[in-house]
């Protein structure tokens, strides 16, 4: 017998269909299928108890209230708080990516301490031994006033430690970043007295005449203006923009006034003009020098002349102000952060003084601060008096680049909550100023500009992992006053920036070691907030005030009687360069996250191209979409144009927020820091940096 | 494989001489091939049924023997351990913090099983690594309240008899898709007998039409 | 759904509020938006005026859940998909996505008019330690497999469970989608189109009847404000949208000439209409 072909075939079919009758078959088929479904590459989620915790979110000045959702203990969303009183539930695309902050491998993980070009890791020991070692030298050598700070907090605990240290070493000079809140108390302490601030009752005003601000894009507490906005159909409540762009503001408004940009000042007195000439202004308001000028410089044909609006619309617009039951006028281009000026925002309180719009219900309301701190008398040894004492070296923080750029004059800097080198108009120079400091000490959180170039790093763990206070402010009316609190433990080596002054202070003894001598931060806050602090940790925030300051405070008008004058964009070109804000993108010591990034237009980033905004009547043989190149007296720059109607002819608009320049791809490396291409004017008597703008030239590519 | 080559020895001559004989030499070629046919068959199918799912799924064992039975009697319940939260969610299996509202560093009991427990995961704060046996894949959401509760469903429906187990059996997982082998089911066919013995999504499905008139809805039971 | 387009800031904040919600992952370069993964996309339009008569609007777009001709649950892309990944839920006239279905042929973002699917090219990849932050409640899928808008689905499995163990109703505030809870503005309303008591009922008014000028539209509003999105298709979007300017609404569509007018007059038949 023979095994041939045949039995082979028989064995052969005999198997396939055994197995084929067998459950293999059907099994596998079934296993292969679950299996091409298991895809172990891509993360599963852990699932668990849910919970919320309620904290305050602190990218921006807005201070809404945040709850964070959980997954047994694991933070997984960030929304609006529904009953908090300043956003109600809202909530903005930064805030609500702040998650992404929180676990970015970008963050500083640990201490830093440059050795050459590169940065090497050392453990908080280390750095706090090494920062007290440099500072007790300075202490020694008797120059304490050459410790600066430049600093992004206003107002705060946070912002009152800083300030307590370098009184308790011995410095005066403490700088704050422009942000609007500093704009509008350096405007209320020239017009009503130190000390006070500016509140808009945005929410009762029934005619609101904004002077460029971007109220529905980043103005102030973003939220509470897009809220107050969004009520205004139910409200029967007016909006009209100044502006000399088609921004999203304007087109929300009811009616758009085009002005020539730069000359919002201008306007603003010209109504305040209109307004004292027809005598429709509040009876006790003390005007004589101050009308004089007006009548002056600001007749309706000059006004014309200087802002493009004609004279008839603006006496129509000041009736209808006037007219109104509760106006108010709003100051601040844009986010009003920088390329602010005294003059603009003193012109525009200035309007709501003569029209009796002072602590009045849907007016704006001369705060005093919120009072809620006592911290206890701090320590100061004759060096620190002696040193504190001393005048500063400049007067504000743009002023300090220029000193320190030319004569030097800080042996050392902290930097607390800012981005000097990249928020600034002309970095470069700022790199320069900051390069003649011997010993900088960054508290960054990321490795931004700045931090870049600092001595150490005394990385600060972000807002989700902190206990802190935080104040309402950016001209809202209402005065709260919430807690941020932790939502997990520190994920990297960070520490609370209170707590790493806390050890510093401590490591360098003496006076100063007594004057910080908490065992905490979190036992400092408890201590200072005293009498609110059961409400504050109970509630999670306490509602300070909340209605018109009684009484109305005198107003000063010998500052504009001056007749200051305008910053002139400087340079030459045929256009004038004027830096725009996007609510999607994040300015000042903010970075935007990766998915803040994700949402920017492509017609506002295209690829890794700037897109800048022409009127195309004047955008001569450039094309939309062409590739150009963008020249100031500061530098130049590769945009792509984009054609927008929207825009007034001769003004190109370029984002704010692009160009950040460090190691992250995700949010870095895209598009030009507007700041590369302008370079500040300071005003004089302010110290601001009133560029709003600068001479450019466009030319193909 | 001795039993064919025997039969293939003695069978016939094999249908190889075609052109000398006319006779019944193709029956006996097939023959031996229908026999090579049936042998290979047959050992297929059965290694199909009994060798194939030794090979497929790999035993394990759970970190430690638990016994249901005395907890049960203990608590009283099933929802002591598994429970409802406030939100509707489901507990599922209770981690470390659920066990240790009763059990500490001391051992309560004298089994070696506690023993293990108490040193290896409450000392150290450790979540027991249980394996679970009913575990389906993450495009799958179970609303444990709408079947319960909802529903009416008693735990054993699906679970089977398990609150009355006094040990862990051991956890069967299919070296292929990494899922327990009680999904598909112990039968190896995917025949079952009891409700508890698969669990399938034509299993739900099978249910919900009986009970509720239709399969079900994509989005109710997957996210 | 209903979205006041007046109301709308273009703020972004319903995108960021979706990715997040919902496990979208992000990539170092998002420039070319045809690739950018965003279920819920803010459109800019503009009026085609000149300044000073320029006018823009922001028109937030998640998935419309189209109830398809007639409403009778056939949506362009459920329609078309070979795996059955995508279906239509008669109980609540959601269009869901299962991603361990699709096989990523893409027909379902040919037919869908409204571009509200989004195609994984790639494997969604978080930096390190960002899968930290990522919710169990919505699977993160794979390359080559679609997704788009779910309305939150998950959020209805979580407020149904809590309804069913205290034994109620889920109210109208417990199911609310991720983009309509962040909106600082407040301009989207999610509720149950059907139920009277709900808020979106109450702006939108559907009509349950066809509509007599066009027999494919089912639940068109009787709000003169209110508009679908290329409403005409009958596609029967879920999603209305409402503005007090009248070229918003006719930008809602393309009209040839003359065909405005009619649409513009006619509104959801009232209750003396069949």
């Amino acid at each position: 017998m023979k095994i041939d072909r045949r039995s082979f075939l028989g064995l052969g079919l005999g198997a396939a269909a055994g197995v084929a009758l067998s459950p293999v078959g059907v099994k596998l088929t079934d296993d292969s299928s679950i299996w091409t479904q298991n895809w172990p590459w891509t993360p599963v989620p852990e699932d668990g108890k849910i919970t919320y915790d309620r904290s305050v979110c602190s990218l921006c000045p807005g201070a809404c209230g945040i709850s964070v959702k959980k997954i047994n203990g694991r933070p997984v969303k960030i929304e609006g708080l529904d009953d908090y009183p300043i956003n109600n539930g809202g909530a903005c695309p930064h805030g609500i990516s702040g998650l992404q902050y929180l676990y970015d491998p970008a963050r500083i993980k640990t201490p830093l301490k440059k050795n050459g070009n590169k940065f090497e890791k050392i453990s908080w020991d280390e750095a706090i031994s090494l920062v007290a070692q440099k500072l007790g030298e300075i202490r020694k050598s008797g120059t304490p006033e050459s410790l600066g700070l430049i600093t992004g907090a206003d107002s705060g605990s946070m912002a009152q430690l800083f300030e307590r240290f370098m009184d308790a070493f011995g410095s005066p000079n403490t700088y704050n970043m422009p942000s609007l809140e500093s704009n509008l108390a350096l405007t209320a302490a020239a017009l009503h007295g130190a000390d006070r601030n500016l509140g808009f009752d945005l929410d009762h005003s029934d005619f609101i005449l904004s002077f460029g601000a971007a109220i529905i894009e980043g103005w102030g507490s973003p939220v509470a203006c897009i809220q107050a906005n969004a009520s205004r159909r139910e409200r029967k409540a007016k909006l009209v923009q100044v502006d000399y762009r088609l921004s999203n503001t304007a087109n929300a408004a009811d009616k758009i006034i085009a002005v020539k940009p730069g000359t919002e000042a201008d306007l603003a007195l010209g109504i305040c003009a209109v307004l004292l000439a027809k005598n429709l202004i509040a009876g006790d308001v003390n005007t004589s020098a101050f009308a004089a000028m007006l009548a002056k410089e600001y007749t309706p044909e000059k006004v014309e002349a200087i802002t493009g609006v004609k004279a008839a619309d603006m006496e129509a617009l000041a009736m209808e102000f006037i007219k109104a039951k509760a106006p108010v006028a709003v100051p601040g281009k844009g986010r009003g952060d920088v390329g602010q000026s005294l003059r603009e925002f003193a012109a525009v309180q200035a309007l709501n003084a003569l029209a009796d719009r002072l602590n009045k219900k849907g007016g704006v309301f001369v705060m005093y601060p919120a009072d809620y701190l006592s911290f206890s008398e701090n320590v100061m040894d004759d060096a620190a008096k002696q040193g504190a004492s001393k005048a500063k070296l400049a007067g504000s923080v743009n002023e300090l680049v220029d000193k320190l750029e030319k004569d030097g004059g800080l042996s050392a800097l902290f930097i607390y909550n800012a981005n000097p080198c990249y928020a600034l108009n002309n970095p470069e120079k700022v790199k320069v100023a900051m390069d003649k400091v011997g010993f900088k000490v960054s508290f960054s959180s990321f490795m931004d500009e700045t931090a870049l170039r600092s001595d150490v790093v005394l990385p600060a763990s972000i807002f989700l992992e902190r206990l802190e206070d935080v104040v309402s402010g950016g001209g809202l009316a209402k005065t709260v006053v919430g807690l941020c609190r932790p939502m997990v433990k520190p994920i990297f080596d960070t520490k609370h920036p209170g707590d790493a002054l806390i050890l510093l202070a401590q490591a360098m003894g003496d006076s100063i070691a007594q004057s910080f001598s908490w065992n905490s931060y979190d036992a400092c806050l408890e201590q200072v907030t005293g009498k609110i602090w059961d409400t504050l940790s109970g509630d999670g925030y306490v509602v300070i005030d909340d209605k018109p300051p009684v009484g109305t405070p005198a107003t000063d008008f010998t500052f504009l009687a001056s007749a200051p004058k305008a910053a002139v964009p400087m340079g030459e070109g045929d256009y004038t360069l004027v830096p725009v804000d996007k609510m999607r993108l994040a300015v000042g010591s903010m970075i935007s996250s990766p998915f803040a990034v994700k949402i920017i237009s492509d017609k506002v980033l295209s690829g890794k191209y700037s897109v800048v905004e022409i009127n195309p009547a004047t955008a001569g043989i450039l094309k939309d979409g062409d590739i150009a190149v963008l020249k100031t007296a500061m530098g130049k720059a590769l945009v792509k144009i984009g054609f927008n109607e929207g825009i007034m002819p001769g003004v190109i608009g370029m984002p704010r927020g692009l160009g950040h320049a460090f190691n992250n791809p995700y949010v870095a490396g895209k598009g030009v820091n507007v700041n590369d291409l302008i370079g500040p004017v300071i005003e004089p008597g302010s110290g601001l940096d009133a560029a709003f703008g600068i001479k450019a030239t466009l030319s193909k590519a | 494989m001795s039993e064919l080559e025997n039969k293939a020895n003695d069978g016939p001559e094999d249908g190889a001489h075609h052109g000398t004989d006319n006779g019944p030499k193709d029956d006996k070629g097939l023959g031996l091939g229908v026999i090579f046919f049936m042998g290979a068959f047959l050992v297929c199918f059965l290694s199909g049924w009994l060798l194939f799912p030794k090979l497929l799924y790999s035993k394990k064992e759970q970190p430690f023997n638990f016994d249901h039975k005395l907890h049960a009697e203990e608590t009283g319940d099933c929802e002591t351990c598994h429970f409802f939260r406030e939100d509707g969610t489901f507990s599922g299996i209770p981690g470390l913090q659920a066990c240790m509202e009763c059990h500490t560093d001391e051992p309560m009991g004298e089994s070696e099983d506690e023993a293990v427990f108490v040193e290896e995961y409450v000392a150290k704060g450790k979540e027991v690594p249980w394996l679970i046996y009913a575990k389906q894949p993450d495009c799958v959401f179970f609303s444990h309240a709408a079947h319960t509760v909802a529903g009416g469903m008693d735990c054993k429906t699906c679970h089977g008899h398990i609150g009355e187990s006094s040990s862990s059996r051991p956890y069967e997982e299919n070296r292929i898709t990494g899922y327990s082998r009680d999904i598909w089911g112990k039968n190896i066919w995917g025949i079952k007998k009891n409700s508890w013995d698969r669990m399938k999504m034509d299993d739900c499905a099978e249910c919900h039409l009986e009970k509720m008139g239709h399969k079900g809805y994509c989005f109710q039971c997957h996210k | 759904m209903v979205i006041d387009l007046d109301k709308c800031t273009g703020c972004g904040a319903c995108m960021v509020s979706c990715m997040s919600e919902n496990n979208v992952p992000f990539k170092e370069d998002e420039s070319d938006k045809k690739l950018s993964i965003t279920w819920m996309r803010v459109y800019k339009l503009t009026n085609g005026k000149s300044f000073p008569e320029a006018e823009i609007v922001y028109l937030p777009r998640p998935c419309q859940h189209c109830g398809g001709i007639g409403d009778h649950g056939h949506s362009p892309c459920v329609s078309v998909c070979p795996a059955t990944a995508t279906d239509y839920g008669y109980d609540t006239g959601i269009v869901s996505q299962i991603y361990t279905r699709c096989f990523g042929c893409r027909y379902c973002m040919g037919a869908c008019p409204y571009h509200a699917r989004h195609f994984n090219w790639w494997d969604p990849k978080w930096p390190e330690g960002m899968e930290n932050y990522l919710s169990p409640n919505v699977s993160p899928r794979m390359r080559g497999v679609v997704e788009k808008c779910s309305f939150c689905y998950h959020r209805y499995q979580l407020a149904r469970e809590q309804a069913i163990v205290e034994d109620r109703e889920i109210e109208e505030k417990e199911y609310q989608t991720a983009c309509t809870t962040a909106c600082p503005a407040g301009a989207i309303v999610f509720g149950d189109l059907n139920n009277p008591a709900h808020k979106v009922h109450q702006i939108v008014k559907p009509d349950p009847h066809p509509d007599p000028m066009n027999h494919k539209v089912v639940g068109k509003s009787r709000n003169p404000k209110v508009f679908r999105l290329l409403e005409r298709l009958g596609t029967n979007p879920k999603v209305y949208y409402m503005s007090d300017r009248e070229w918003v609404r006719k930008a809602g569509d393309n009209y040839l000439k003359g065909e405005w007018e009619n649409v513009k007059t006619h509104h959801g038949a009232s209750s003396s209409h069949g």
